[in-house]
């Protein structure tokens, strides 16, 4: 029966990545039901970060499966997944990792972070772990509440306090910053001495192409950065060169997508006039980070 | 008349042999110190006259360091000296014990000659016991004591275990090897996890990795380290021709993150390799892809690991890996170095070596190193058996170093 299954995931994912796959769900759970329905799941396509998760060998009615959050590790942590919400990707993690040690070398006193577009809360909930506790006061905006609700879950989990005057903080609000009236309506404290941002990048024609595990699952706003995918990229730039929006020094992070990391560098240097500007590769060798200096 | 002779005799003899046994340790020293730099010269056995010459330099360099102690007993240097006097206190009770059991075997080598019939035979029995005394003694209290401890006593373990010649019957000898070893890690109550397996396309394990965690671990587990063949009928073969397959062990010992173990590699010396493309990557890609390979330039070991669900987890895996068998290598090294410089025999850690075979159709496990075979394969494979043959190795081992301390003497 196991080897039925087997062979059903291997079909859809190929034998190497779904032996793999398949060791995971049975150490999420050896009993054949569950282990059917997750195989049935991720053969229809569902991303395996939405069906594996910590806290499902808990629930012991298996009706309850779908409704249960999956989870993915990020760096140290572990985190709730939870659909429609961007699962978090593992060139994400790696770019924050090298952030979180550039940042670490000067932290003397408490820095204040903005995270636009926050998701599942990932890259701030990951500064905050990996930072000196009492460094950082992280927020992040969103304009999805099912990502808000998930990151204030995920912060939850991680013990990471909206306040505390010991610890690094995460709080969370709503906002769409692509609105002229940002940020003003967003309870968000100026000025900031760190920006971070994963931003949806997909251009319009590269969006048609995506796969079915990608669209299927994941939100369209998430993901859609208008018919160029630099969309968000101008948008941030128009609100970083504000007056006191950013404290002197101060640093902006942002995730680009392929091909993108020359053209979002311009942008920081002639919209934004930020200099010293740096761009990551990801562990694939792609262009993946910008990272602009105030 | 006869009677009184004898009555008198045996008094005198208990009396010796309370006196003995009463006398302070001090002046026993000092009365005896004359027998400090002679090697024994009753026992014609040369290896006990050595184990007790190097006992006798201990004890003076102990004697010494007393005499180095200041009045007040208060200087940092006085501190180490009376921890260091502290920890050497059961070799200088040996010594002790060893100066007075040879001092009543004399005596009673006096009564062996007696006139009195009952007399002798009294102290032929008083000195075989002594004498039984005395070999537990040199034999195996010094020797214990002589030991140094084990450096590495406190590393935790990484098993390798990988499949050899025989195919699927390999892997399948793997599978039961590796249950084994779990098995004992459960005994010994140390924490046994796979980090890393990789299964057979017709059954079994192709190779694993366990990390044993637990005090005495990587010492208990070192001496697997090797080939281990399997002679036995496999379940696939319709014949039942006795096939003969191996399996590879390598025992490293575990070196988690802790900071103090920087010095094993320099960063820039490792590259890092994700396994398969990602295409655009990013947000266009949600697919789990966590298999990660590093390469230590300098040593050319590469190791891969793709059995966590991120990059972050492998990655660290596989620097625990690579910091283990750099720690491995180390360790030796360093054996070598010492082999060169002894110029004599230290039983080789060849890793390519056949160390012990498993026959199933004689229920019997043979260690070819120490010739020792258990007629019990089962209660090996279940883990109890598998003790007699560490301990067994173990006391192997301490054999080994202190022939090394005794060729030095
Ligand atoms: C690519 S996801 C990144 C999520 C998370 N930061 C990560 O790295 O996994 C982009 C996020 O931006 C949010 N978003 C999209 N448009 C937005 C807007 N106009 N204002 C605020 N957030 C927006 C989406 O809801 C989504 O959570």
């Amino acid at each position: 029966m196991a080897s039925k299954l087997f062979a059903t995931l291997a079909a859809s994912l190929g034998p190497a990545q779904a032996s793999l796959e398949f060791k995971w769900m049975i150490q999420q759970s050896p009993k054949l039901q569950h282990l059917t329905d997750m195989v049935t799941r991720r053969s229809r396509g569902e991303p395996l970060q939405y069906i594996l998760g910590e806290s499902l060998v808990l629930s012991k009615s298996p009706n309850l499966l779908t409704s249960i959050p999956g989870s993915q590790p990020f760096g140290p942590l572990n985190l709730l997944t939870r659909p429609p919400v961007l699962i978090p990707r593992p060139e994400t993690e790696h770019w924050v990792i090298k952030l979180a040690d550039r940042l670490s070398a000067s932290s003397a006193q408490p820095k204040s972070l903005l995270d636009l577009g926050t998701g599942s809360g990932c890259i701030p909930l990951l500064l905050c772990h990996l930072l000196p506790q009492g460094s950082l006061r992280a927020h992040g905006v969103d304009i999805s509440t099912h990502a808000l609700q998930l990151a204030t879950d995920n912060a939850t989990l991680c013990a990471i306090p909206p306040e505390s005057t010991s610890k690094n903080t995460f709080t969370v609000s709503l906002g769409n910053f692509l609105s002229p009236s940002f940020p003003d309506d967003a309870k968000i404290n100026l000025p900031y001495d760190i920006i971070t941002s994963n931003p949806p990048y997909i251009p319009w024609d590269e969006y048609l192409q995506l796969p079915r595990s990608v669209t299927a699952y994941e939100d369209p706003k998430a993901l859609f950065g208008g018919p160029t995918g630099l969309d968000f990229y101008h948008a941030i730039a128009r609100l970083v060169r504000r007056k006191h929006f950013l404290r002197p020094g101060a640093i902006v992070a942002l995730e680009v997508g392929h091909g993108q990391a020359q053209a979002v560098e311009r942008i920081m240097r002639l919209d934004a006039h930020m200099r010293d500007t740096e761009i990551w590769s990801d562990p694939w060798g792609k262009e993946r980070t910008v990272l602009a200096h105030l | 008349m006869f009677v009184t002779v004898m009555e008198n005799k045996q008094r005198l003899f208990m009396l010796s042999l309370s006196r003995w046994i009463r006398t302070p340790v001090g002046s026993r020293l000092c009365r005896f110190a004359s027998h400090l730099h002679r090697p024994s010269p009753t026992t014609s056995d040369t290896k006990n006259a050595r184990i007790m010459r190097i006992l006798g330099k201990r004890v003076q360099e102990r004697t010494q360091l007393s005499s180095q102690l200041s009045e007040e007993m208060s200087s940092a240097a006085d501190i180490s000296r009376l921890k260091q006097l502290k920890e050497s206190e059961p070799l200088q009770a040996a010594w002790d014990e060893w100066i007075r059991i040879r001092e009543l075997l004399e005596e009673t080598n006096a009564l062996l000659e007696d006139s009195d019939e009952a007399m002798r035979a009294l102290a032929v029995e008083e000195h075989q016991s002594l004498n039984k005394s005395l070999t537990e003694l040199v034999e195996t209290t010094v020797p214990a004591l002589l030991i140094p401890p084990s450096t590495t006593s406190h590393l935790s373990a990484m098993l390798e275990l990988k499949s050899g010649v025989g195919g699927s019957e390999s892997s399948l000898f793997l599978a039961n090897l590796l249950r084994m070893y779990l098995r004992l890690a459960n005994v010994r109550r140390w924490q046994a996890s796979v980090v890393s397996q990789n299964e057979n396309d017709g059954g079994g394990i192709k190779d694993a990795i366990v990390e044993v965690k637990g005090e005495g671990a990587y010492d208990a587990l070192r001496w697997e380290s090797g080939v281990h063949r399997v002679q036995r009928v496999p379940a696939t073969e319709a014949s039942g021709r006795v096939h003969t397959s191996t399996v590879a062990a390598i025992v490293l010992p575990l070196m988690e993150e802790t900071g103090t173990t920087e010095e094993l590699f320099n960063m820039d010396d490792v590259k890092v390799e994700v396994m398969r493309s990602r295409g655009a990557g990013g947000q266009h890609v949600n697919k789990t892809e966590s298999a990660v390979r590093l390469t230590h330039v300098p040593t050319g070991i590469t190791v891969s690991m793709q059995d966590e669900r991120s990059q972050h987890q492998n990655r660290r895996r596989a620097f625990t890996v690579l910091r283990s068998r750099l720690m491995d290598q180390k360790i030796m090294r360093e054996i070598a170095e010492r082999r060169a410089t002894r110029q004599n025999l230290v039983r080789t850690a060849d890793r390519s070596e056949k160390i012990r075979t498993y026959n199933y159709a004689q229920e019997r496990v043979t260690d070819h190193r120490i010739g020792l075979t258990l007629k019990n394969l089962s209660s090996v494979l279940e883990g109890d058996g598998l003790e007699d043959f560490i301990g067994a190795l173990q006391k192997d081992h301490a054999e080994t170093v202190l022939e090394d301390m005794l060729s030095d003497a």
